[in-house]
């Protein structure tokens, strides 16, 4: 009987509610007139988050970078979400694959 | 304009065109009627029009993430139609390679899985052509550039599958089935690492760090890096599910091609 006291710390932690746990940070990104906004976003390092990109566009663009191994088509007038992270410190770049030249930003992790 | 749409449309024509062609050589090598990639282009295109036609509503599934579910789904199931192929090349014995009988179901396994394979790689790939394409057909101005460049990039993508098949059929006799199926393996394990990446954006599996950065030596930024990763599915910086992916992918259809040859050989008529 005694074997079983160990488990108990376990089995109330269970009763946590969830909101007390650490959530994920939420950065918003809009695509308007083929560029990035804002075009440079600082996000927590070594910690996972969650990009949210409203494309206020009519037409589609990919969210793309090669560092962050990330690659998402969104269509216009529409909203994606993009999961990136835990990231070491350091500068990440983005760019819009559909309009390159000017769709372009970086991540910086702090 | 026309160098980034030559581009992007390059990168999607040149996985279907290397697939198509690694497929084609096989196809040639086996003798079998090539009619099959008709059927996997025309499939292709009708997936990759319903992909893209209905990508708004695909995006919103799973909470935002049903375009990686799709992609991750199609590139698996394109691996595992490659897994399969080898099933189809080894099964006859080399006495009844010229005999096959045509019977009511006169399509070999081969083509079939050759042709959905085709089809699937279309569909995903395509689909991207098409909305790229349809977002500039609305805009207007830049159209004109747009549809110059993305032929450049189309033209180049079917001349590397060209390339490659006509040197995939010039191989001597003792490589010319070993080599395209080395280079499906390879294909395979770069679909299935595509899938995981898919699925780790989606945050359907972890995240973990980078297990090598070779971006400084090949950045996937450049032609090397573009053609490496169309052809051997080359990343910069894989994270660790990714590559774990590539060698099961790769290694699921080499043993498959290895146990496959060894049973039909043991099949062979005495002597």
């Amino acid at each position: 009987m005694k074997i079983f006291l160990r488990f108990i710390p376990g089995l109330l932690a269970l009763l946590l509610p969830s909101s007390l746990l650490p959530a994920t940070p939420v950065i918003e990104i809009e695509i308007r007139d083929h560029l990035f906004l804002p075009s440079e976003v600082i996000v927590p390092a070594n910690t996972k988050v969650k990009l949210l990109i409203k494309n206020t566009d009519p037409t589609p663009e990919e969210f793309e970078s090669y560092e962050l191994n990330r690659e998402k088509v969104i269509g216009g007038q529409s909203t994606a979400v993009i999961f990136i992270g835990p990231l070491t410190p350091g500068e990440y770049p983005f760019f819009g694959e559909f309009h390159p030249k000017t769709a372009q930003g970086k991540i910086l992790a702090q | 304009m026309l160098l980034s749409s030559a581009l992007l449309i390059l990168q999607e024509t040149l996985e279907i065109a290397l697939l198509a062609s690694m497929l084609a050589a096989l196809s040639q090598r086996l003798a079998h009627r090539m009619v099959w990639m008709l059927f996997g282009m025309f499939g292709g295109f009708i997936l990759a029009l319903l992909y893209a036609l209905n990508l708004g509503t695909i995006s919103d599934w799973f909470d935002y993430v049903g375009q990686e579910v799709a992609n991750a789904s199609i590139q698996s199931t394109l691996a595992m139609f490659l897994f399969l192929l080898p099933w189809t090349i080894f099964r006859q014995s080399h006495a009844s390679i010229h005999e096959a009988p045509r019977t009511i179901f006169p399509y070999h396994l081969f083509e079939i899985f050759a042709a959905i394979s085709l089809m699937l790689v279309i569909g995903r790939e395509g689909s991207e052509i098409i909305v790229y394409l349809d977002g500039f057909l609305q805009q207007g101005g830049q159209i004109k550039t747009v549809l110059v460049g993305s032929s450049i990039g189309f033209s180049i993508g079917i001349s590397a599958g060209f390339l490659l098949f006509y040197a995939l059929i010039e191989l001597p006799r003792k490589w010319d089935i070993a080599v395209p199926i080395l280079l499906l393996a390879m294909f395979a394990g770069n679909m299935l690492s595509q899938s995981s990446a898919q699925l780790i954006q989606a945050d359907w599996l972890p995240s973990t760090p980078a297990l090598w950065d070779t971006s400084g030596w090949i950045s996937e930024n450049s032609i090397m890096g573009q053609l490496l990763y169309a052809l051997i599915g080359y990343e910069a910086n894989p994270s660790l599910i990714q590559v774990a992916a590539y060698v099961a992918g790769a290694a699921a259809v080499l043993l498959a091609a290895i146990i496959a040859k060894y049973q039909s050989a043991r099949n062979l008529p005495p002597a």
